[in-house]
């Protein structure tokens, strides 16, 4: 039934495949944990200049399918004028625009950067208001207050809702297909038109995002051990 | 000329699309109600398939599984029907995406229903058993209203998810709303266009939902002390 | 030179007056007790000395050094940034809640002001950390987070980070109102030990024996208003206002 020569023959393009996907979803990621922050301090903010602007950048891209978001950076941005005459004029930045590599990055990035700033948000708003009026008692300025206690109290609290981000933007990243890349899903469709075997080349693909998974769920439990420790029951007397 | 003339065809796609996020949702309930049930049963030959398919269905990414799905049940059908000797039958993408992302969320739903049975106090299921009520009554009257109640905020959840889940529809041949946006797209030379009413009716989608889910919850949170800070 | 004068405050939300003119000065070595019912404004006050409370109108003055006062668009008076945050060093706050800083260790906790605000070196910080944790009788216990610490231990944590900061004056804001009850006794003992060093204290207190035993001046506050003072004995002893009476009656069984 299940013909795992198939599956050895090609073994290899998935692993080029799970190389991109990794590449993909690990870049994609850093980049939009690195922009998340300020925008979630922006987002918390008092001030309606810069709490709404975030506001309707997460609406938008929390409101709609990744999948339409890549579509619109790969193919929609051709639709116009300067685009184009960039192209021709060989820019070398707006020519990255006609890499599905680049669009992709870009797409995924901005998405999950999205989620990240509600996250991170989210976090903020739920540290107890008396430690942060304990570092103003302690005369910290606003700056330090946000490096020293804000940023790394949000940043632990964020760790379980954000390795469900994590999860998600690697399920998410197999419409990367979608743009002509080969990423795990990528492979998996190269080797079903060439077989004919669909059940092989598919269940296979699932199968390496779930070990993914897994090792992701893996990583994020020993991250929460190690900087949510704080947060958890107290064990036995550990100070003796 | 509305859209160029793709209006009215956009509109049909986003009928489709609502209709098979709609029943994707109903089959995602009732797998949904049947896995958490399994789960809380206690007993193993349920517990264990339960797990099994809450697990698998949630670390595998949804458009993998509507491949599988799709390709992997036109073939079963072919041989079904050669076995049968019946005519070719053609699986169709709307089935195919109604079954992958129904099948989906009931995994994710399973997870959902299980924290919201578990928060409910056994000790209203003991009161409701003190005053007579049958197994059936104590379900029906004290547990699923309020298991419901906890699920809500999680229901919504999920559904925001499953409704841009199905955008993937379009990449197995359904003609849904994005599936049309990209054919108009192609042939109008206007695909940022065409995208972007495709977001806006996405995002009217998503806000009616959110919107609806915040008063429903404020509905049912009747009797429901929230934290105050 | 007086270490901290605090000279007719004013403080209102909206149209309530929470605060009519309350004025303290506090010596070397004194330790004032305010005392009074919930809502006479003794922490509102209290917090106006750090300005976690912006009064609408009154001075402060910190070791003969006048903090800077400009009214703000809502009659709030704001102070200079950077005044204040050199002024709030030098007044340490005991929170009720202790406001530990979770995510830290208790050293970290301890060391973490005079590093990032004093700026003092990390080894001088740990020198300073492990003389207050011994003081407060916890430097064994300088690896644990404050959540796996009783409440007693945890406010004695929060006395060391105060400490720590080497201060002219310490405010504390009702240290013992979030204990259990057989936890107040080890704090209040910290606190006893620390007026008998001679160290400026400004307790907001419901501990009717700590306000009596150890502190050098009494202020009961009533609407807003200081309603009686002087040395504790005396007042206790023997109040002149009705309201005291009145309060101590409720209090003092």
């Amino acid at each position: 039934m299940f013909e795992f020569e198939i599956i050895t023959e090609n073994f290899s393009s998935y692993l080029d495949g799970m190389w991109l996907t990794a590449q993909l979803v690990g870049i994609a990621l850093a980049a939009g944990l690195v922009m998340a922050v300020p925008l979630a301090v922006m987002r918390v903010s008092n001030n309606p200049f810069l709490y709404r602007p975030v506001w309707l950048y997460t609406y938008f891209f929390r409101g709609t399918p990744m999948l339409i978001q890549l579509l619109v950076v790969y193919y929609g941005l051709a639709q116009f004028q300067w685009m184009q005459d960039a192209w021709e004029a060989q820019s070398p930045f707006w020519l990255l625009f006609r890499e599905p590599f680049f669009c992709a990055l870009l797409a995924f990035a901005v998405n999950t950067c999205a989620y990240t700033v509600e996250i991170l948000a989210g976090s903020i708003r739920s540290i107890p208001h008396g430690e942060i009026e304990a570092a103003q008692a302690m005369g910290m300025t606003p700056f330090t207050r946000l490096r020293r206690i804000t940023l790394p109290s949000a940043l632990r609290r964020s760790i379980p809702a954000y390795s469900n981000e994590v999860i998600f933007m690697l399920q998410g990243s197999a419409i990367a297909s979608a743009v002509t890349l080969v990423d795990i899903t990528g492979a998996a469709r190269d080797v079903y038109s060439r077989h004919f075997a669909p059940f092989e080349a598919f269940v296979f693909a699932g199968l390496i995002y779930l070990l993914m998974t897994f090792a992701i769920v893996g990583l994020f439990r020993l991250a929460e051990q190690r900087w949510l420790a704080h947060l958890m029951p107290r064990k036995t007397q550990a100070a003796h | 000329m509305f859209l160029d003339g793709y209006g009215p065809a956009i509109l049909d796609g986003a009928w489709v699309t609502l209709r098979l996020a709609l029943l994707s949702l109903c089959l995602a309930f009732a797998a949904g109600l049947a896995g958490a049930a399994a789960k809380l049963s206690g007993t193993r030959i349920l517990v264990w398939p339960a797990t099994a398919y809450s697990t698998l269905f949630r670390g595998v990414p949804d458009l993998v599984m509507m491949l599988i799905v799709f390709y992997g049940g036109q073939v079963m059908v072919n041989q079904v029907t050669d076995a049968l000797e019946w005519d070719y039958v053609d699986l169709s993408p709307f089935i195919a995406g109604v079954l992958t992302i129904g099948v989906i969320f009931g995994a994710y739903f399973t997870e959902t229903f299980r924290g919201a049975f578990l928060a409910v106090p056994a000790g209203q299921m003991e009161a409701g058993r003190a005053y007579g009520m049958t197994s059936l009554q104590v379900f029906m009257r004290i547990l699923f209203p309020q298991m419901l109640r906890h699920a809500l905020p999680g229901i919504g959840n999920n559904w925001l998810v499953l409704v841009k889940s199905t955008a993937i529809v379009s990449m197995i041949g359904l003609a849904d709303m994005n599936f049309v946006a990209d054919q108009a797209g192609r042939t109008t030379h206007q695909p940022f266009l065409f995208y972007m009413v495709v977001c806006l009716l996405y995002l009217c989608v998503t806000s009616v939902s959110s919107w609806t889910l915040h008063r429903l919850e404020r509905r049912y949170s009747v009797g429901v002390r929230h934290a105050e800070f | 030179m007086y270490p901290l004068i605090v000279d007719d405050i004013h403080k209102s939300y909206g149209d309530h007056d929470v605060l009519k003119g309350v004025s303290l000065k506090a010596a070397k070595g004194d330790v004032i007790s305010m005392i009074g019912s919930s809502g006479s404004g003794k922490s509102t006050f209290l917090r106006c000395i750090n300005f976690l409370e912006k009064p609408n109108k009154g001075n402060i003055i910190v070791e003969d050094e006048k903090i800077v006062l400009k009214a703000d668009r809502t009659g709030a008076l704001q102070p200079d940034a950077v005044q204040l945050q050199r002024l709030r060093t030098r007044l340490a706050m005991v929170f009720q809640h202790f406001n530990l800083w979770a995510h830290m260790t208790v050293l970290e906790n301890v060391i973490e002001a005079p590093i990032h605000v004093l700026k003092i070196s990390k080894a001088d910080a740990m020198v300073r950390a492990e003389r207050y944790l011994e003081r407060v009788g916890l430097w064994k216990f300088r690896n644990s987070y404050p959540a796996h610490l009783s409440g007693g231990q945890q406010q004695r944590v929060a006395i060391a980070r105060a400490l720590a900061m080497e201060p002219s004056v310490l405010l504390f804001d009702e240290p013992t109102s979030a204990l259990d009850p057989e936890l107040v006794g080890e704090v209040l003992k910290v606190m006893k030990g620390l007026a008998e060093e001679g160290r400026t204290m400004v307790v907001v207190t419901h501990e009717m024996g700590f306000a009596r035993e150890v502190s050098t001046h009494l202020i009961f506050l009533h609407q807003g208003r200081i309603e009686e003072e002087g040395v504790p004995r005396e007042v206790f002893s023997a109040p002149k206002s009705e309201r005291l009476q009145q309060f101590l009656s409720g209090n003092l069984k």
